[in-house]
């Protein structure tokens, strides 16, 4: 498989049909996968493919640096494909501007990571040249989706508000989670804003749990569940619980999942008469 | 530096009695930024007034609170009295301690506390006021009225007439609309024609009256003051500028048997026609899928009896585009579709009835046909089947109205008077005819209209039964109607020569997709939502756009003549300003720092949003960012609380005057 | 005064210019007693009421918060609360997963001429909120500071 993607991209590259190809490489040996934007035709070697791939590359899309390397091809596995269809909803890219290589791919991580496995885009689908086969994932695969929401929100709320202040007193406030998010491509973040200043900008426990929401919210109905930012933390603070449990209301309510279906109206931005409302007075 | 002014009120005895006002003004004149805070019996009176506007003078006030009522009562007042003085009206803000404190707290320390609560919020947000001007809006004075009926024909001459133009657009042939087909009216029979043609032909010829049939409103641009309507004209076939209306043309015409839609099917016209002798304009089309000369290639005998040369089967559609300032909608109504689907839904109704499949069920519009001097049969009332005048007619009223389980839930309105109409009609020309009537109540609220059915009944003898109809079937050539009489409570049924349903009335065809271009809202029946039901009914949410006659909601001719002439006047309160002064508190993009994802774009009820896209001097693309058009916003926020950065702020209630005021609290 | 040792929460209510804020207005106009412990920020539409102020309303000490506009169908812009409500739907998942009591966050739909339900819903949110207690739980993480 990694012979055809490398042939996939050298023949991209040497018919001027991209100038550079947005893949996954490797810097160390034992180190996960690194993103890396081959330009010449003889550099395709450099790209890899295995199940330390966990990077989702469509954040590089709204780099300015990576733009300016001309038409662009990129890689990506089911999962991140999807962020390509938000993003495209959102008027961040021009997707007939961009050459998807899809990966089949059947989980990544050893062991596999929790999104791989209730995922059922095990083939990318909206990709124009797809590289792979995988197989076919479980039947029950998206009835595990809600899996761990489920068990966490069984536990009592004073229960639940103190797993989360004793996570986010971890929280040092870096950012990585945006940094590394396809969808947070704001020009100035909420939380750089200082007039007025909306989330306290110091790493209290105030502070991060504002910023936790927001970055929650802020992702309501958008994210894709790619679990970048779980990956990016360095303090190992499970914040795909947050954005499991919004994608969780947001299936269950609006029968929406971001991503998948590119004739479904983003839930946010849009209503309905019939929205439930048992929970207003 | 902040030099703000509190001017707290007594309001007499309303708030001093519960608030201790001269303690509050001791507390709050201890506030950072508060120059001056004093008590006064009446802020709101004259007196209350100069004051205010001495101390902005005398302390050289950046900004002013004034705690009295609440702002909805007095708001204007002071805003007034400050821009009186040279003080930006939008530095004022209103601490309401009297509706939400004094008169709802009666313990005095726990109501005083809370009104120095509510000025110290209200001094943290005048403390993040700006001073803001009124948006001036250039108004193109020139309107565009949709529908050519008797609403519409009634909106263009009124304002055309005040000495402004108008473009009125028409989808049929012929202005004229629904009324132009009706018999006579209720409640003083007089002839429908008589009195509309004459209102036609003024539009026709009328200097300030472009007039586009045959026409259909394609898209529109632009906002209040400003729309660029594309109209969109249909092929004619015939050039109307050389046409004289001889009508040589149709009289020659070989394809003669197509149903007259103006007819109602009842009738049948040629394919080159006008739709009614007295149409405005005179000028035929050609029904291309009738022609001849388009369905067999050969033909072309109106071309050669034709000595104006008007005849042009090249003929293309084509789009003209109209710059107006205010647009009126007046696309009237249809009849509920018996006994077939509706729109969508799936629902039948009236199967029961036999509409479509027996000829001598009709609606009543058909029934106006019949009657009509100048229908079909030449106002002789022969039924459809066999041409028989029909001896015994069963009218029944509420077809598809007021009835939640197959028909429409709402009240039609104008049938109880035109049923009642019709039996009068007929019996005036069928003398030794009986006329029945099925009805659920009669509903005939209107001056001089009890009195008309009072008529039908008691003079030309119509038998009213209160009851509804089961079945329809036909045996022997007559109609069997089953019914019941619920006053005498005994089935009824009655051998009938002829059915006429008084079929329910709905918006036209085609009104949503309208609405939509426009930004108008409707209900779930499809009816124009205006902007108020009692207070804004000619107004709709999008600024600039009215309504008027029965696409609003039903209604008789005089009501949509006087909605029509309402709307008139508000295009006319428009059209009476150069420019139109819109309130400033609206939304504002940060367009560095917009994303551009254009959330807000989508969400916006006002459509008020658009996407821009910011270049250098070269005209290279620097970004995209959504823009806020001024004339469209009306300031409700949505935008804000969408967009993740917050990009967007809404002047008067920005972010960071909702913090401040939350910071405000103790 | 009050005895110092009787809690008094602080309630703050958003509402929408047009309905809640009116319907408040007739609560004062018919004279309608109720607790004083309600601080409204007027908006101009439940629209506009972003979660972000909930949050800082908590952050300020708020020991419950209301949010009230007017009702489906009549909101002054057409659509404003047909948007806050879907995003409520979704916020008040995020507030069940982080632990945050749902008895202090209210929703409502008051119109202008609801000067009673205001009343009845100020009430009874105050004395509910009377019961839970100072909502110490938030303070605390506002604290460690």
């Amino acid at each position: 498989m990694l012979d055809e993607l490398r042939q996939t991209c050298r023949r991209l590259l040497q018919d001027g049909a991209v100038q550079a190809v947005i893949g996954y490489g490797r810097a160390s040996p034992d180190d996960p996968a690194v993103p890396v934007f081959i330009s010449k035709p003889e550099d395709v070697d450099q790209l890899v493919w295995d199940d330390r791939c966990f990077a989702n590359l469509t954040k590089y899309l709204s780099r300015k640096e990576v733009l300016s390397l001309g038409k662009l091809a990129i890689c990506v596995k089911g999962c991140d494909e999807r962020a390509l269809l938000v993003l495209e909803k959102e008027s961040q890219i021009d997707r007939s501007q961009i050459t998807v290589i899809g990966l089949a791919c059947d989980g990544v991580g050893q062991p596999r990571l929790a999104k791989c496995e209730s995922c059922d885009v095990h083939m990318p689908r909206r990709a124009d040249i797809v590289v792979g086969k995988a197989t076919v994932p479980d039947a029950d695969a998206g009835a595990k989706r809600y899996a761990e929401i489920e068990e966490f929100l069984k536990r009592t709320p004073q229960d639940r508000m103190a797993y989360w202040k004793k996570e986010l007193s971890r929280c040092v406030k870096c950012y990585a989670c945006r940094q590394v998010c396809p969808m947070c491509y704001c020009r100035q973040c909420i939380v750089d804003k200082n007039r007025p200043v909306s989330i306290s900008t110091s790493a209290t426990l105030k502070g991060n749990l504002a910023w936790q929401i927001t970055r929650a919210f802020h992702l309501a109905g958008r994210c894709v569940g790619c679990d970048e930012c779980t990956r990016a933390c360095p303090a190992g603070i499970d914040l795909r619980l947050l954005n499991l449990s919004l994608a969780k209301a947001a299936e269950e309510n609006f029968g929406y999942r971001p991503g998948m279906d590119p004739d479904a109206e983003p839930i946010i931005g849009a209503y309905s008469q019939q929205d439930h409302e048992e929970f207003i007075r | 530096m902040a030099r703000i002014g509190v001017f707290i009120c007594w309001c007499g005895e309303n708030i001093a009695r519960n608030v201790d006002v001269e303690q509050a003004a001791t507390q709050v004149a201890e506030l950072p930024g508060v120059a001056c805070a004093l008590a006064y019996k009446y802020m709101c009176s004259d007196p209350g007034q100069s004051l205010i506007r001495q101390k902005i003078a005398s302390e050289h006030l950046t900004g002013i609170v004034v705690a009295s009522c609440s702002p909805h009562m007095h708001l204007r007042t002071f805003r007034k009295a400050a821009a009186a003085e040279g003080l930006n009206p939008y530095l004022v803000e209103m601490a309401n301690i009297r509706e939400h404190c004094s008169w709802v707290h009666h313990d005095r320390a726990e109501a005083t506390a809370k009104a120095v609560e509510l000025i110290r919020m209200a001094v943290a947000k005048v403390r993040c006021d700006h001073a803001l001007q009124p948006i001036a809006i250039p108004v193109t004075r020139r309107a565009l009225v949709i529908g050519g009926g008797v609403a519409g024909i009634q909106a263009a001459l009124d304002i055309a007439d005040a000495g402004y133009q108008v473009v009125v657009v028409e989808r049929e042939p012929s202005i004229g609309g629904k009324m132009a087909g009706l018999s006579e009216t209720f409640p003083t029979l007089d002839c429908s024609q008589c009195i509309l043609t004459p209102r036609m032909v003024d539009v026709g010829q009328h200097p300030n009256i472009t007039l586009h049939t045959y026409s259909e409103v394609e898209s529109v641009e632009g906002y209040l003051g400003n729309f660029k309507v594309t109209i969109r004209k249909k092929a004619r076939y015939v050039d109307v500028a050389k046409c004289t209306g001889c009508g040589q043309c149709w009289n020659a015409c070989p394809s003669k048997k197509t149903p007259s839609a103006f007819d109602y099917n009842m009738g049948t016209r040629t394919a080159i026609y006008v739709p009614f002798p007295q149409a405005v304009p005179a000028r035929p089309v050609i029904d291309r899928n009738a022609c001849l000369h388009f369905l067999k290639g050969k033909c072309g005998v109106c071309a050669k009896k034709c000595q104006a040369g008007a005849i042009n089967y090249e003929d293309q559609d084509t789009s003209v585009v109209e710059e107006v300032g205010a647009v009126v909608v007046a696309t009237g109504f249809q009849l509920y579709q018996i006994g077939k689907e509706r729109n969508g839904d799936g629902t039948v109704g009236y199967g029961e009835y036999g509409y479509g499949e027996y000829p001598d069920v009709i609606d009543s519009l058909q029934f106006e046909r019949l009657v009509s001097a100048s229908g079909p049969t030449g106002g002789e009332i022969r039924r459809p089947s066999d041409g028989q005048v029909p001896k015994t007619v069963v009218f029944i009223s509420c077809v598809g109205s007021r009835d939640n389980a197959k028909g429409l839930s709402y009240c039609s309105k104008i049938c109880c008077m035109y049923t009642a109409k019709h039996t009068m009609l007929y019996k005036h020309k069928v003398h030794d005819g009986t006329a029945h009537v099925f009805y659920m109540d009669i509903r005939a609220g209107g001056k001089n209209y009890d009195e008309f059915v009072r008529r039908a009944i008691e003079q030309d003898g119509a038998q009213y039964h209160r009851g509804r109809v089961s079945k329809i079937t036909q045996e022997n050539g007559r109609l069997i109607v089953r019914g019941v009489d619920t006053l005498v409570g005994e089935p009824l049924t009655v051998e009938a020569d002829l059915v006429v349903l008084a079929s329910a009335m709905r918006p036209a065809d085609g009104v949503e997709p309208l609405a939509q271009k426009l930004n108008v809202g409707y209900d779930e029946n499809g009816f124009l939502s205006e902007s108020h039901p009692k207070l804004r009914p000619v107004e709709t949410n999008a600024a600039g756009v009215f309504v008027c006659g029965a696409c609003q909601g039903p209604k008789d001719i005089p009501e949509s003549v006087a909605q029509a002439t309402a709307a008139a006047g508000k295009v006319l309160v428009m059209f009476g300003h150069e420019k139109l002064a819109r309130e400033p508190e609206i939304a504002k993009v940060n367009e560095t720092n917009c994303a551009a994802c254009f959330t807000c774009v989508r969400a916006c009820p006002y459509t008020a949003i658009e996407k821009a896209e910011i270049r250098d001097r070269k005209g290279n693309l620097v970004k995209r960012t959504a823009r806020v058009n001024q004339g469209l916003c009306m300031g409700c926020g949505t935008c804000v609380a969408l967009c993740p950065s917050k990009s967007v702020d809404i002047e008067g209630f920005t972010e960071q005057q909702v913090y401040a005021m939350l910071e405000s609290l103790e | 005064m009050n005895e110092a040792n009787v809690f008094q929460p602080k309630i703050i209510a958003y509402v929408c210019n047009w309905c809640t804020y009116l319907g408040a207005d007739l609560a004062g106009t018919n004279r309608l007693e109720y607790p004083a412990n309600v601080r409204i920020i007027r908006l101009p539409c439940t629209g506009r009421i972003d979660f972000n102020l909930i949050v800082k309303a908590f952050e300020r000490g708020a020991d419950a918060v209301l949010v009230s506009g007017c009702h489906p169908g009549d909101c002054h812009y057409t659509a404003g609360n047909y948007h806050a409500r879907r995003r409520w739907i979704l916020f008040r998942q995020l507030l069940e997963t982080l632990g945050i009591d749902a008895n202090r966050v209210h929703f409502s739909w008051i119109s202008a001429a609801e000067g009673k339900k205001w009343q009845q819903v100020i009430t009874e949110i105050t004395e509910k909120t009377k019961a839970l207690g100072p909502y110490t739980a938030y303070r605390e993480i506002c604290q460690e500071c």
